[in-house]
């Protein structure tokens, strides 16, 4: 049970607090609901590289990083399909800096030509070294633009390819800032070693008088139904063949969610999943094989891949882990299956709130998602899935025509 | 309200680390268990350590794969009746190989120890070594060799490491995935032998600690097991000369990886305290010099580091990047500029100080939480330190001078003593 108090200020920013004794830090951390998804076709990886620039300073801050490291804090950020969030983490009683940056972060960065110009390239050799220069680093590219036709889920949080990077200009640089980066399109949460009622009263302070902005945000296109299959083969400089296939399924909120993580899980979590014990060990088909959800906001994919064992047949290998997956249209997992992965999400669950960090962006998360109750409840969520859900999940997910298919074949073979 | 944003808040300086000392308790059979109680949440994480790394290993990967066949079966469970017991009380097992020393790890709640525990001890003690899960094993890491092959960067920091420390050097990773064919199970079962025994082991338990865990340690890890043989462990080896400039061809890379560096002082050394501030002005955070360099001003590379690696008989100075093909040059000059510079120029307090609190920040974290403190007491116990290392780091943060450190740069950053590796397409 994670405890927390949320309130939200009159500039329209929502503000959580969670206090942890156990830990001599706090975070703060705002997580803004911006992400890869917001962007335009022709503008892809946009929300990522902004979030670099964000970091060059602001016209009251000249950098991010002196102030942070002068307290002994540290600061990140990521960017995901859905969000950019980012964190200062600063022994507590160094709240106030960690506050003083982020709420200037909100006020307004300063761009500069020079900002933009290193940061465009800092990005594109983050691109090189991540998706370009490593063995299946194109991977999420390639399934990505084979599963969605229309919604920006096509493209990866780097983006479609390094042109669009090398393209922004400063106008659009203010522009996204500008219709995103408001208190009204944001969840500030501050976790630690703190009383909540002073963490309230200090976001107040800093973030309370930074006006409400226009939020413009183009309707996202949801993805049409897919009716027919589809199949993707590739030959790459890589050493092993391996495949990806995965189908559509409901968005984090819908309720078949907690059905369909099950699900993977009996499948594929662990060793001692169907997986694991019936086609890794047992016909040892692959070296390695994982069953997983894609994870995001709206509706994402559930994905199976494997990688081949040496003389193993593509072809035969890559059906019978689907072959294993359909099973669970027409039989019900066991009961014992079914109290082994909720016992196994239960822990996880504990494991979690370790972790005044963690727990904060756990929070960001929920709260944008539009639940963060959820936080708490969702394990009840879990409990309460039963092996008919679970197979009824399995026949939506894994209906005909509702499959993509990437073959990933290596090219010295 | 008027708020002024120009002026920072005021500033906190880190006032002190709680410690926190382990308790020491000595079961019956003279294992040593240490334990960290905190936290709320009724997990545990219980590290066995024992002295069985590579150091120790007839053939480098006998020692990992050891580690990763624990789990595979034992004299009366095979491997699925052992993951599924795991799996079902949700707890996480691992057994990880290191250079010098292997953990094998569990973290639980705690309501599901009297179950677990059980079979920790089964496997520390009976692990019995099918030749089938070897098999299977030896595939699944061969593929990941292979895979591994095809990035620069791990090809540039193995070569790195093989070239200070010569082939065959327990610390030297092995260099073609053709190593794994040769492998022989009665090896890899021999290693668990002779170095798997009680009398080589010494637990550590973090989190929800009370004194029914306690006991439940006791009763399950008191037996003494394995015997000493006549092993003849690697004390000392010479190393070679390195070679200044070594070229990795990988064709086909987008990125070339550069490597530099040189053997360097370990962490139990008088001088480490003094390199590990050194390393972190040159490369050792998100502003250092090299970031602010080679990435901020010049856009060359999306990270580079430079780090101090200790293992427990020798240590190495390690600066790593990723960098654009056609600056790869250019990114090296840039990277002996700024250790030359530290050699001549004396730091300025205005970029001495935030460097003095951030390192003071990160000691905080290692003592934040039960299983970062058990995380940090261990990684000092594999080099014999104390927690009085930390006391020493912490002095000598707060008082070193910028001309100790130019001294420090001049002894240690001689630009002759470097050398550098290249893995990418010229």
């Amino acid at each position: 049970m994670i405890a927390f108090e949320k309130i939200t200020l009159s500039n329209g920013l929502r503000v959580i607090v969670h206090v942890d004794r156990s830990t001599p830090f706090v975070a703060v951390n705002v997580c803004y609901h911006v992400g890869a998804k917001n962007e335009s076709p022709t503008r892809t990886g946009f929300a990522h590289l902004f979030e670099h620039l964000t970091f060059g300073g602001t016209k009251h801050i000249r950098d991010f990083d002196t102030p942070t490291q002068n307290v002994g804090g540290t600061n990140n950020a990521f960017t995901t399909n859905d969000i950019t969030n980012y964190y200062i983490t600063v022994p507590a009683n160094n709240i106030e800096t960690a506050l003083w940056l982020e709420s200037d972060r909100m006020v307004g960065p300063k761009f500069t030509k020079k900002g933009l110009d290193v940061q465009r390239n800092v990005v594109i050799e983050e691109f090189r070294q991540r998706n370009l220069n490593r063995p299946y680093g194109d991977t999420w590219h390639l399934l990505r633009d084979l599963a969605y036709k229309v919604h920006p889920y096509r493209w990866p949080t780097i983006g479609l390819t390094p042109q669009h990077i090398e393209e922004a200009t400063m106008e659009e640089v203010k522009e996204f800032f500008f219709h995103h980066y408001a208190p009204n399109n944001a969840v500030l949460v501050i976790s630690g070693n703190i009383d909540a009622d002073k963490a309230f009263t200090l976001a107040e302070k800093w973030f309370g008088g930074i006006p409400q902005r226009e939020i413009k945000s183009h309707l996202i296109v949801q993805e049409p139904l897919q009716t027919e299959d589809r199949e993707l083969t590739v030959q790459r400089a890589v050493p092993i063949d391996c495949f990806y296939v995965a189908w559509h399924m409901g968005s984090r909120l819908d309720p078949d969610y907690y059905a369909a993580d099950l699900l993977s899980d009996i499948l594929s979590g662990g060793n001692s999943s169907r997986i694991e014990e019936k086609l890794v060990k047992g016909e040892k088909l692959f070296t390695e094989a994982d069953i997983f959800l894609s994870g995001e906001n709206d509706p994402g994919l559930f994905i199976a891949t494997g990688k081949l064992n040496e003389g193993v047949d593509f072809n035969l290998g890559r059906e019978k882990i689907v072959a294993e997956a359909m099973k669970t249209t027409e039989t019900l997992v066991t009961e014992k299956e079914l109290e082994k992965v909720k016992n196994k999400i239960e822990a996880e669950q504990v494991f979690n709130e370790i972790g005044y960090l963690e727990k904060a962006m756990q929070l960001a998360s929920f709260e944008i998602l539009g639940d963060v109750d959820l936080i708490n409840t969702q394990l009840d969520h879990y409990r309460a899935v039963t092996a008919d859900q679970i197979r009824l999940v399995a026949e939506k997910i894994l209906r005909p025509g509702n499959k993509n298919t990437l073959n990933y074949l290596s090219l010295t073979k | 309200m008027n708020l002024n944003r120009n002026t920072p808040p005021q500033i906190y300086s880190v006032d002190g680390v709680e410690y926190i000392e382990p308790k020491s308790h000595a079961l019956s059979n003279g294992v040593e268990l240490f334990t960290m109680k905190s936290g709320d949440q009724e997990v545990v994480k219980i590290d066995f350590m024992f002295k069985a790394g590579s150091w120790y290993a007839k053939s480098r990967l006998d020692s990992m794969m050891a580690a990763l066949m624990l789990q595979e079966g034992t004299e009366t469970l095979n491997a699925s009746q052992i993951a599924n017991t795991f799996d079902f009380f949700g707890a996480q097992f691992s057994s990880n190989s290191s250079y010098d020393n292997n953990y094998v790890t569990l973290v639980a709640l705690n309501k599901y120890l009297p179950e677990l525990l059980p079979l920790v001890s089964d496997i520390l003690r009976n692990a019995s070594f099918p030749e089938s899960e070897f098999e299977i094993l030896r595939q699944k890491r061969k593929q990941k060799a292979l895979v591994d092959a095809e990035r620069v960067g791990l090809v540039a920091q193995r070569g790195f490491l093989r070239n200070l420390f010569g082939e065959g050097h327990p610390y030297a990773p092995v260099a073609s995935p053709a190593a794994y064919d040769t492998l022989l199970l009665s090896d890899v079962k021999q290693h668990y032998r002779n170095f798997y025994r009680s009398d080589n082991m010494s637990i550590i338990a973090s989190g929800f600690i009370d004194s029914s865990v306690i006991d439940l340690i006791a009763a399950n890890f008191s037996l003494s097991w394995g015997e000493k043989d006549s092993v003849t462990t690697n004390d000392s080896y010479r190393l070679p000369k390195a070679q200044k400039s070594i070229y990795i061809e990988k064709e086909g890379a987008n990125q070339n990886a550069i490597a530099i560096g040189k053997l360097f002082p370990k962490q139990d050394h008088p001088d480490f305290p003094g390199l590990k501030l050194l390393c972190t002005i040159l490369g050792g955070y998100f502003g250092s010099r090299l970031m602010t360099n080679v990435r901020e001003e010049k856009g060359y590379t999306y990270g580079i580091q430079a780090s101090p690696i200790s293992f427990q008989q020798e240590g190495v100075l390690l600066i790593f990047a990723e960098v654009k093909m056609d600056k790869t040059s250019e990114a090296i000059k840039e990277v002996f500029y700024e250790m030359d510079r530290l050699t001549k120029e004396l730091i300025t307090e205005e970029e001495l100080i935030p460097i003095q609190n951030y390192l003071l920040g990160r000691i905080l974290e290692d003592f934040d939480g039960p299983f970062a403190r058990a995380q940090t007491f261990a990684s000092l116990r594999e080099v014999d330190l104390d927690f009085d290392y930390y006391t020493k780091l912490i002095e000598t943060f707060k008082i070193t001078t910028p001309q100790q450190i130019r001294a420090l740069a001049k002894k240690y950053l001689k630009a002759d003593s470097m050398s550098t590796i290249i893995a990418g397409t010229k």
